[in-house]
Order: C-alpha cells, then structure tokens, then sequence
C-alpha cells in the first residue's frame, strides 16, 4: 500500500456559510496504480490532488504515505516526505522562466542536495530518455506547449519518485501532443511508477487502471 | 546551488532592465549619500582618537559662575601648567599650548606666513606627531630652535629630508634653527599648526606671564597609568585660587581628550552635548536616506511579487524549504545591493570634492585604508539585508497550491504594507524640505538684518612686521594720494570681537552688576572710516582734541545698559583708565548677526591697536585702488607679503556655517525626495501594469483618459498627504528646536509648510501621471486581449 485517506473531511469558512471542498473521502492507492480522478469543475479533483501531494492540508480525517500519518508529521517532515516521494506535474507546465531546460529538470536535485556529478547524470539521462538533449540550452519560451509539458515531465521524475501527480497534463496541448504525453505516463506506469492524474477527458482517463469520480467535493465513484 | 540562484537573479536583471536599473540606481543614490555622511561621521568621531595615550590625556578648563550659572571654557593662565606638575606626582607631563601667531619664515631664498604654535616640550611626548627627522629628545634645547611640517619645510628648503641645523629667520627680527621634521598633520586633529616653537623662546619674546587672571593658553594634562582622573581633577579645582592668594576665583577642571571635540559644551558645569548632536543627527539621516533607498527596494520587490510567485510554487514543489527560499532571495538583494555598491562607489569618487565644500574638515579617505572597504563591505551586507529582509519573508510564504493556481492575481490586500512605506518615504522627504527652507529662509532674514556700519569698499590689514610703528605714515601717504577716504586703527577687525569684560566703572552702576560689555578700540576717523552711524556726540579727533587718546564711544545697547540719560561727558573706568565718552553710536553687529547686540565701548587712541582698517576712495575701481594699497604697503612694510580682508567677504563668512548647513538640508532634502520618487515612478508602473483589465473594461464602458489617469494617481496622492499630515508636527518640532539656537530669528509660519507639502504633491503628481496617462492612454482592445 502507497497511501490512505480515511474520511478526509476539508472546509473553508466564507462569512456565515461553511463550504465543504472535499467530503468524506476514503481511498486507497497501491503501488503502480494509475488512477485517474474525474469530475464537473469545482468538485474537489484539484484540492484531492493537493491534499494527496502534501501541498494543502485538510480540515479532518486520516491521510496515511508509507505507513506515515501525513496528518500527525510537521511541516519539515511533510516536505521532506514528499520531497523524496512526489513528482509534480502541472496544466501550464510551471517551468521556471529564467532557467534553461537543463537548469529546470536540475532543480529538484539541488534542493536533495546531489552532487554535482550525480546531478549531471541524472540530468543527462532524463535529456537522453525524452529526446530533448539538443533542445537543454533553450529557455522555455523558445519551446512549444508539448515540449515544455516534456520538459515538466522530466522535472518531475528526474528525482526519481514513487509518485507522480498530474494536474490536467494535457490540459493546454493539442490531441496529438496530449496523446504523446498520455504515453508517457502509459510507460513509466508499466516501469513501476504509480500515477494519479485529474482529467476532464474520457480517453484520457483510460489510460489509467482505476477511475475516481467526484461530485462537490464527494466520491461518487460507481 | 549558489551559482543557480546567482543565475537566476542575474536573469531576472536582465529581462527586466528597467526596474533593474530603477532598483540598483535608486540604492547606489541612497548608499552615496549614506556612505559620505559616514565617512563624515567617522571622521568627526576620530578626532584626536589617534594619540595612544588618548585616555590619559586632559584639557584643562576652568569654571566660574555668572549670574548664578557656572560658565566653562578651556583658556588657562600661563603658570598653570608647571605649577600642576610641580604640584601632583600623579601628572607625570604637562604642556601649555597656543597657535594664534602667524610668523614670517625666511629661508635663503624662500619666504612663508606660517601659524605657529608655541609649546612646553613634553607636547610631543604627549601627542602623536610623528617625527620623520630629528632627535626626539633635543628638539628644543635652545629657544631658537623650531620644527616644522613636512610641508611647511617643502614650502621653505624645497625639501623635507637633511633640513637639521638650517637656519630660518622669524620675522625680520630672530633667527632659528631647525631640529626637526613632522609628519603634517592629519585632517583629524584640533591642533592647527605648521610650525612649533618652544615655551622659552615665548618667553625670550616677552609675551608669557605669570599672571594668574590671565586665561590665554590651552593646558594639557597626561595622568600617570595608575592615578584615578577623579581624584586628581578634585586635588586640582582649587590650585588657581591658592596660587593666585585668593585673588582669582576659577576652579580648575580636567577634561578628558576623547570628549574634547565632541562633547565639550558644558551646561552649569557638566558636560551637557557638544558636536556629538551634530555627529548623531547625521548618523540619523544617513540612516533615513539608506531606508528610504531601501524602502524603494522593498516595494518594487514586492509589487513584482506575482511575478515571482509563480516560480516560488515551483520551487517548493521541487522540495525547496523556506530558508532555502529566503536565502535565495536575500542573495538577490545582496547581490543588487554589491552592483549598487560599486555604483555607489563612483558617485561618492565624484561626488566627494563638492561634498568637501559642504565641510569644516574635508574628507580625504585614502583608498589604501583597509577599514574604509570592510566598511563598505559592511554598508552593502546590511543594505542587501535590509532591502531584501522584507521581501524575502514575504516571497517565500506562499502556498504553492494557490500561487501555482493562479489564484494570488488582484490581491489587493498586498498593498497594504507597500503603502506604509510610501507614507514613510514621504514623511522624511517632507521634513527634510520644511527643514531646508526654515533654514534658508532664516539665513536670508539674517543676511538682511542692519548690520550699522558700511562693509562695502572698507578692507582691513592685520598690522604685523613695521605697520604699528608706521601706521601713521601709511595713513598719511594713502589719504594723501587719494587712494583712501578714510583710514582707521581698531583693536580687531570690525567683523570680530576679541576682548569683553565686566570689570567697568561708571557713574550710577548697581552693586553686583555683571552685565558683560565688548571691549574695542578705535584710532582716529573710525567711525568715519567703518561708516558707523554716530546717534550723538562726535567721532575720535586727536588733532582737535588732544585728549581724545582716552575718548571712548559707546554703542546705544551701552547707553542702555549704564543707564546713562546724558551719556556725553561721563566717566566709564575700564583697566585702571579714565575714559571720558564723547559719543554714541548705533549699534552694529560686531559677532554673530543671529545674536542679540552686547553693549560695547569703544576705548580711543590709548587703546591696543591689531588691524588697520580702510575705506577706498569710491571714485577708484577695487583693483586700482588695492595695488595702489599694496605699493604704500610695500614701501613701508617691505618684509611682509601685503594681506588684506575685505570686510564684506569677513562679514559673509560669518553666515558660512550656518549656509553649509542649510545646503546639506537641501542636499539632502533632494536626494530623499528624488529617491521617494523613482520609487513611486515604479510603484505606479507596475500597479498599471497590473490594472490593465480594469482600465480596459473601464475604458469600454466609456472613461475618458482623465478620468483614469485622476483614478491612478489619487491613491498616491493620498499617499502623500498623509505623509504630510505626520510629517508637519515632526518638522515643526524639529525646526521650533532648531531656531531657539538663534537669538535673531524668523517665526516659524504655516506657508512654509504648505510649499513642502504643495511641491511633494506636485512631484509625486509628476511623477505618477506619467505612468497613470500612458495606461490610460493604451488601446482597450490590446489590453483585455491578454488576459
């Protein structure tokens, strides 16, 4: 077992009203799942995404990574959890403007304190493994929308993770480059990754093992 | 990781090159200002800080009481010194001290007026004045003996090496013999000399005494390690009373070295301030420009945080902790802060010879001082720490999962903290301007003030060499040939008062009566020759009235102060004289023209006499008339070089002080407001920037371009005046302080407040619309397309 959520509960407080973001939410994920969450706008995916990766906490409930209770760590170990544990990847591919390619998948590495020869080898072999060893000068401006997610993509696996969390990643790419892109979460899958992706798209989502569906911040997977 | 975070932030300069050079010029500005005021301060507090045995050295003072306050002041009688040494085993060196002569130095072929003091020995062994020639311990083994600076002894040998046994001769009436070199003097020393004689040719001169009334020498005081300074000043209060039989009532006070300089204004016989106020209140502004440079930092760090949000989310998702953040964003603000440091270098390079003028003592920091560049170091450390502290808290606090969002755009919320420090910035540039113009305006009202005599065309020549012997021929031979309209003798120039007292007699005065009259002298035409406004009686005329050598004149605030109805004819009894008053005149500013008039008498013929004053016949133009002067000088005065003052320019130099002052206000005053406004320049920049959608969908719905523009700039200009409501009580407490150092002052009026605060209103409209037009002024279409 990767991870649990027992009866997460989250809430935010607006004047008089409480608005429930997530309700009551159980799941649990095993190792090389690829589980695909789905739902309207405003049902919760994104917030469940974030209360997976450790990003934004919850109001109530139980939140187990690893045989850690996430809920009970401080914030050091949080971070520190899943920084070792969890890749990133985002629908605007969040790549720091003012960086190279190869300054940008470099980074993870430089908070985990590689050495210098280690982090050029992990680096070059992520360049090497996406096909992008030509484009690792580039700022990502002067990269097109799939090549930047490619870009993301390998940020987010270069410290090798357990985990990889996808928010929309095809979201802003063409069918074509989504389909790439889909692939590639289809293969590092197959090599033992486990994958949790928000998506809108049905072809998308069959990608995946597994289908979590929610409606206003419920789980209503059938 | 350095070199990542160095990367980023040299790109982030790079990509926005505006705001960049905004930033890094606003700070260089600002660090400028701060780092000349330091190195100011610095200087002013090393003074005499140099001599290793600082902390065992003294001046002594003496205390007396006046009208029941005990005034303090550090000129001692002669005997004073070999007296306490004589006295106490505890003072193991003494040495009198005094550089109020200026000698005629001869060499061979080269001649030089050169202030000299007069000193006991032991002054070296106290002090350091490095020798770079001589033997320490025979310098002075014969009165004519002399040292010399290094570049007192290049003016006179050519040289400053291989001069022991030259002769040089003083005046035209001794000759000496040079024992000795010194290094020339640092900037950092009270001491002003070119030259040092001993006590004994002093006394071969005839001018030391034995009195004991007589306070005219500095006396300096070394205690042996051991000796406690308290008990010592309290064994040495009473010594001028015992030795002077009761005859004198000053006690005698010890006071330490390092408060000489600073801190050497005494209230009721306690150290009460000094300069030190001066030192602290630039310290203060110094410290004020640097925030204020700072401030702008913090804002436009701030302002772009959106930008930057983003790239945080990032890299704490990436796993970067928070003082990983905070430390990369600290390295920026060092790293901007280093770039503005050598910037900073360069406009204090250039700027320190105008700086210098603003100075009593210029700067001259040598570059081989390795204290000046850690001090620099420490200046851009703390100014990066400082500007960046505030934004990298805030920066690194984000939440990825909101700012990856996208959700922190149009928090209005953020400004708040920004608007504070535009408020700050505002506050110190609007008292820095009220400041500026009190002060100006307070020079003018007393530049304007009657001075009762007439300083156009009068000049007058200190009488050294042959001129008091032959005054009366030079007198002649100038009325003679026409080149003067009048000529005088006077105890001191018109523009300085050198002698006061309480000691006179008059017909009616009341017991106990201390009233402090100035004491002058005055040959011949002097109020003629001044331009004096004579209100009774008549001017000194020797040749109708022989006995006009005890004449005396009295100035209305005399008249006033001894009660006299019919001041004609009285008998005023001053230093064993009878002198009988033929005249009164109008008062004139002898001293400070912010002061108050003293009463004065003008003693006649029977007087001492130091400087020769003269009227030129106005019908000849100044150049003529000075080097037909010089001739009549040269020919009866042939040794001396022919000096002269023009009292005008003696009379402005009494406003030097407090002009330089007011030009540091304003010099100030501007740089805070410029550097307030290049910040707000970028302020209202980047809230354009960030207020493009709003200004389209107004501009839509049908705004006009000024509406918009009066939209953006009404929230600065709020800004600003409440600014202006803080900054008005600060000013005008600060101001109400510093006028009450000024007897003759200007009240302090609502207009000048309302000038400040109307022109910072003006600049920041300036500076705002500019960037409140341009945005308003954008085609709606474009700007609502990008979103």
């Amino acid at each position: 077992m990767l991870l649990q959520l027992n009866n997460i509960f989250k809430w935010v407080n607006n004047g008089g009203n409480t608005t429930f973001l997530l309700k009551d939410i159980n799941l649990t994920v095993e190792e090389g799942e690829f589980i695909s969450i789905m739902g309207p706008s405003g049902s919760g995916k994104t917030t469940l995404l974030n209360v997976i990766g450790m990003l934004d906490g919850f109001n109530e409930g139980e939140y187990h990574f690893l045989e850690k209770s996430v809920h009970q760590l401080r914030e050091k170990h949080r971070s520190a959890l899943y920084k070792e544990y969890i890749g990133f990847v985002f629908q605007a591919y969040h790549l720091i403007d003012e960086l190279t390619v190869y300054e940008n998948i470099e980074t993870p590495l430089l908070y985990k304190k590689f050495k210098t020869a280690e982090r050029k080898a992990l680096v070059a072999d992520m360049l090497d493994r996406f096909h992008i060893v030509g484009k690792k000068d580039l700022f990502p401006e002067q990269l097109s929308g799939g090549q930047q997610q490619l870009v993301g993509i390998a940020r987010a696996l270069v410290s090798r993770p357990k985990l990889i969390l996808a928010d929309e990643p095809t979201g802003n790419l063409n069918s074509r480059q989504g389909e790439e892109i889909m692939d590639l979460f289809k293969k590092l899958n197959e090599e033992g990754v486990t994958v949790i992706q928000v998506t809108h798209s049905e072809k998308n989502a069959a990608y995946g093992s597994r289908v979590i569906e929610l409606l206003d911040g419920r789980n209503v997977t059938p | 990781m350095i070199r990542n975070y160095l990367k980023i932030a040299w790109r982030n300069l790079w990509k926005n090159k505006g705001y960049s050079l905004l930033n890094i010029g606003g700070l260089a500005i600002g660090m400028a200002a701060a780092i000349l005021i330091l190195l100011m301060v610095r200087q002013e507090r090393s003074m005499d800080m140099f001599h290793h045995k600082k902390d065992r050295l003294y001046i002594a003072g003496n205390q007396s009481e006046f009208d029941g306050e005990t005034a303090t002041w550090f000129a001692t009688p002669k005997p004073l010194a070999p007296a306490l040494k004589e006295e106490f085993p505890e003072i193991v060196h003494t040495a009198r001290y005094t550089s109020n002569s200026d000698f005629l130095l001869r060499s061979k072929d080269r001649k030089n007026t050169v202030r000299s003091a007069f000193i006991d020995p032991e002054f070296l062994e106290m002090f350091d004045f490095p020798l770079l020639e001589g033997d320490p311990d025979h310098l002075f083994d014969h009165p004519d003996n002399i040292v010399l600076t290094a570049s007192t002894a290049k003016k006179l040998f050519g040289t400053d090496r291989q001069l022991a046994g030259k002769t040089v001769k003083i005046d035209s009436t001794d000759y000496a013999t040079v024992t000795g070199v010194l290094r020339d003097l640092p900037e950092n020393t009270q001491f002003r000399f070119e030259a040092i004689l001993p006590w004994s040719y002093m006394e071969k001169l005839g001018w030391s005494d034995d009195f004991w009334g007589n306070n005219s020498v500095a006396t300096f005081i070394e205690l042996a390690p051991a000796a406690s300074p308290g008990q010592v000043g309290e064994k040495i209060r009473d010594i001028t009373i015992r030795r002077s039989n009761h005859e004198e009532s000053n006690e005698v006070i010890l006071h330490g070295i390092p408060d000489w300089w600073l801190r050497s204004r005494y209230e009721n016989g306690k150290i009460a301030g000094g300069r030190i106020e001066m030192v602290r209140l630039f310290t203060l502004i110094a410290c004020f420009i640097l925030f204020i440079a700072c401030i702008n930092f913090m804002n436009l760090s701030t302002a772009r945080s959106e930008k930057r949000a983003r790239e945080v989310g990032v890299r704490k998702v990436s796993g970067a902790g928070r003082h990983a953040l905070i430390g990369q964003f600290l390295g920026e603000s060092v790293l901007m802060a280093f770039l503005s440091g050598i910037l900073a270098t360069g406009i204090v390079i250039l700027g320190l010879p105008y700086f210098n003028t603003l100075l009593s003592h210029p700067l001259h920091p040598g570059i081989d001082d390795p204290s000046l560049w850690v001090f620099l170091a420490g200046i851009i450390l703390a100014t990066g720490i400082l500007a960046g502290a505030y934004p990298a808290f805030f920066l690194s606090s984000f939440n990825p999962a909101r700012v990856l969002k996208g959700s922190l755009k149009g928090n209005r919320g953020n400004f708040n903290p920004r608007k504070i420090l535009v408020i700050t910035q505002f506050t110190i540039a609007i008292v820095l301007i009220v400041s500026t113009i009190v002060i100006h305006r307070q020079i003018a009202y007393a530049q304007d003030r009657e001075n009762g005599y007439d300083r156009n065309n009068l000049i007058y020549v200190m009488e050294q060499g042959d001129i008091p012997k032959r005054a009366h021929l030079i007198k002649d031979e100038l009325l003679r040939r026409n080149i003067a309209q009048s000529v005088s003798r006077a105890g001191s120039p018109v523009t300085e008062a050198w002698s006061n007292g309480w000691g006179m007699e008059w017909k009616g005065k009341k017991e106990g009566d201390k009233t402090i009259f100035d004491r002058y002298y005055g040959d011949e035409d002097l109020v003629a020759t001044l331009g004096l406004t004579l209100v009774e009686g008549r001017d000194f005329d020797l040749s109708e009235f022989p006995t006009d050598s005890t004449a005396m004149l009295l100035n209305e605030a005399a008249v006033k102060a001894m009660g006299f109805k019919n001041p004609i004819g009285q008998i005023v009894k001053d230093n064993d004289v009878d002198w009988h008053v033929v005249g009164v005149v109008k008062d004139f500013i002898i001293r400070s023209p912010y002061d108050p008039i003293v009463p004065m008498i003008i003693g006649g013929s029977g007087g001492w006499f130091n400087a020769l004053h003269i009227r030129f016949n106005p019908s000849l133009n100044t150049a003529t008339a000075l080097s037909l002067t010089r001739e009549v000088f040269e020919k009866y005065n042939p040794d001396y070089p022919f000096f002269y003052h023009f009292v005008d320019e003696a009379y402005a130099r009494k406003f030097e002080d407090s002009r330089r002052k007011g030009k540091l206000a304003a010099l100030f005053a501007f740089l805070t407001i410029f550097i307030s406004c290049l910040g707000l320049f970028g302020l209202a920049a980047y809230m354009a920037e960030n207020r493009t959608k709003e200004i389209g969908v107004r501009k839509v719905l049908g705004a006009s371009v000024s509406s918009i523009a009066g939209l953006l700039s009404k929230e600065f200009i709020l800004l600003v005046l409440a600014a202006c409501a803080i900054a008005f009580p600060i000013a005008y407490w600060a101001m109400s302080r510093f006028l009450q150092d000024f007897d003759y002052r200007i009240s302090l009026g609502w207009d000048v407040f309302a000038i400040a605060g109307t022109g910072a209103v003006v600049l920041a409209l300036a500076t705002v619309s500019f960037q409140a037009v341009r945005a308003a002024t954008a085609n709606p279409v474009k700007s609502l397309k990008t979103e």
